[in-house]
C-alpha cells in the first residue's frame, strides 16, 4: 500500500488514486468508482431518462475509463475526461438506437401541454419530471450548460453538434425548463 | 444570474444519486473480468509466439540438414568466382555472365531463405492477431 503514496484507500485524494489506477490499482479504481458514481450517474440519469439503462451507461463509462486511464495526462483533469467519456457513451448509445440529436423543430411540444393540469401544477414538477418534457437533444446541452458548467462552445467540443444547434437547444430547453418549474415568469 | 438560472443551478447541484454499492460492486467485477482475460489473452499470445518460433527454428534446422552442404558449396563457389572477377582484368561482358550464373546457382537458396522467413513472419503475426 505505501508504494502507492497512501495507506487507506478512504483517505486518499482522488490525484493519488487516479496516479494508482493508472499503474493498474483495481482497489484504488473502486474507490475512485465509489467516490464518483452518485455524479456519473446522475450525470446520465438526467441525460437519459431511464434510470436502468443511465447505470448500465454509467457502468460502461467507468469501464472505458479504465482501460483508457494511461491517456489521462494529469490526475486534476479527470472531471472533464470522464464527463466526455460518459456523454460519448451516451451519445454512442443513442445513435444505435437512430436518435436525431441535430434536427430542431419549431414546434414547442409545451404549448399544448401548457393546459394539462399537471402542467399547471408546474411549480409542484420537479427538475427529473421537468428535464423529461425536453426532447433527447434538449436535455442534453440542458444538462451540460446548467448542470454541468460547460459553455456552449465546450458543449460543441464535447457533443460534436454544431454551435448554433447548441444554442437554440440550450435556449428552448431552458425555456421549456422555466414554464415548467417557474409557472409564474 | 436570474432568480431562476440560480433556482435551476441549484436544482441541478441537489440532484447526485446517492451511493450505491451494487453499482460500484458490479465495476469493479466488470474490471477484475477483464483484467484476468487480458492475462489469459496474454499467455495464449505467448505461447503461440514460442510455437511459431520454434517451428521456425525447426524449419531452418530441416533447412540447414537437407540443403547445407549445398549452400555452403554454393557460398565457397559464388566467392571464388567473386575473387576471380576482382582480381581479373575488368571484362564487362564476363562480370555480367558470372553475375547471371551465380544469380542461377544461388536462386534455389534464396527461394528457399526467403520462403522461411517469410513463412516465420507470418506465423508471427498471426499470433500477435
Amino acid at each position: 500500500m505505501a508504494s502507492r503514496g497512501f495507506t487507506k484507500l478512504e483517505e486518499a485524494t482522488e490525484a493519488a488514486l487516479i496516479v494508482a489506477c493508472q499503474a493498474r490499482d483495481q482497489a484504488a479504481f473502486g474507490e475512485l468508482v465509489k467516490r464518483r458514481q452518485g455524479w456519473a450517474r446522475a450525470l446520465l440519469r438526467r441525460m437519459c431518462q431511464n434510470h436502468a439503462e443511465a447505470d448500465d451507461l454509467a457502468q460502461e463509462a467507468f469501464i472505458k475509463a479504465w482501460d483508457r486511464m494511461r491517456d489521462l495526462e494529469t490526475p486534476a483533469a479527470f472531471p472533464g475526461w470522464f464527463r466526455r467519456i460518459a456523454v460519448t457513451t451516451f451519445l454512442m448509445a443513442k445513435r444505435r438506437q437512430k436518435a436525431v440529436f441535430e434536427e430542431i423543430t419549431d414546434a414547442s411540444p409545451l404549448a399544448s401541454e401548457e393546459s394539462t393540469p399537471e402542467a399547471a401544477a408546474g411549480a409542484k414538477l420537479d427538475l427529473e419530471k421537468a428535464l423529461a418534457r425536453l426532447s433527447d437533444a434538449e436535455r442534453l446541452c440542458v444538462t451540460l450548460n446548467h448542470g454541468e458548467g460547460l459553455s456552449h462552445s465546450e458543449i460543441v467540443e464535447i457533443t460534436g453538434l454544431p454551435l448554433g444547434t447548441v444554442k437554440s437547444h440550450v435556449l428552448r430547453g431552458t425555456d421549456k425548463l422555466r414554464r415548467l418549474l417557474d409557472p409564474d415568469a | 444570474m436570474t432568480d431562476f438560472d440560480a433556482l435551476l443551478k441549484r436544482s441541478f447541484a441537489e440532484a447526485h444519486e446517492p451511493a450505491d454499492d451494487g453499482f460500484v460492486v458490479n465495476v469493479t467485477h466488470s474490471v477484475a473480468q477483464r483484467e484476468a482475460g487480458l492475462k489469459v489473452r496474454g499467455y495464449m499470445q505467448l505461447g503461440a509466439v514460442t510455437i511459431g518460433a520454434a517451428a521456425v527454428s525447426w524449419g531452418l534446422y530441416t533447412l540447414v540438414g537437407a540443403f547445407g552442404q549445398e549452400i555452403m558449396a554454393s557460398v565457397g563457389l559464388e566467392i571464388a568466382r567473386a575473387h576471380a572477377a576482382v582480381s581479373a582484368q575488368p571484362d564487362a561482358g564476363a562480370a555480367a555472365q558470372n553475375f547471371l550464373q551465380s544469380m542461377g546457382a544461388g536462386l534455389t537458396q534464396i527461394l528457399l531463405l526467403t520462403g522461411v522467413l517469410a513463412g516465420g513472419a507470418v506465423a508471427y503475426r498471426a499470433s500477435q492477431d
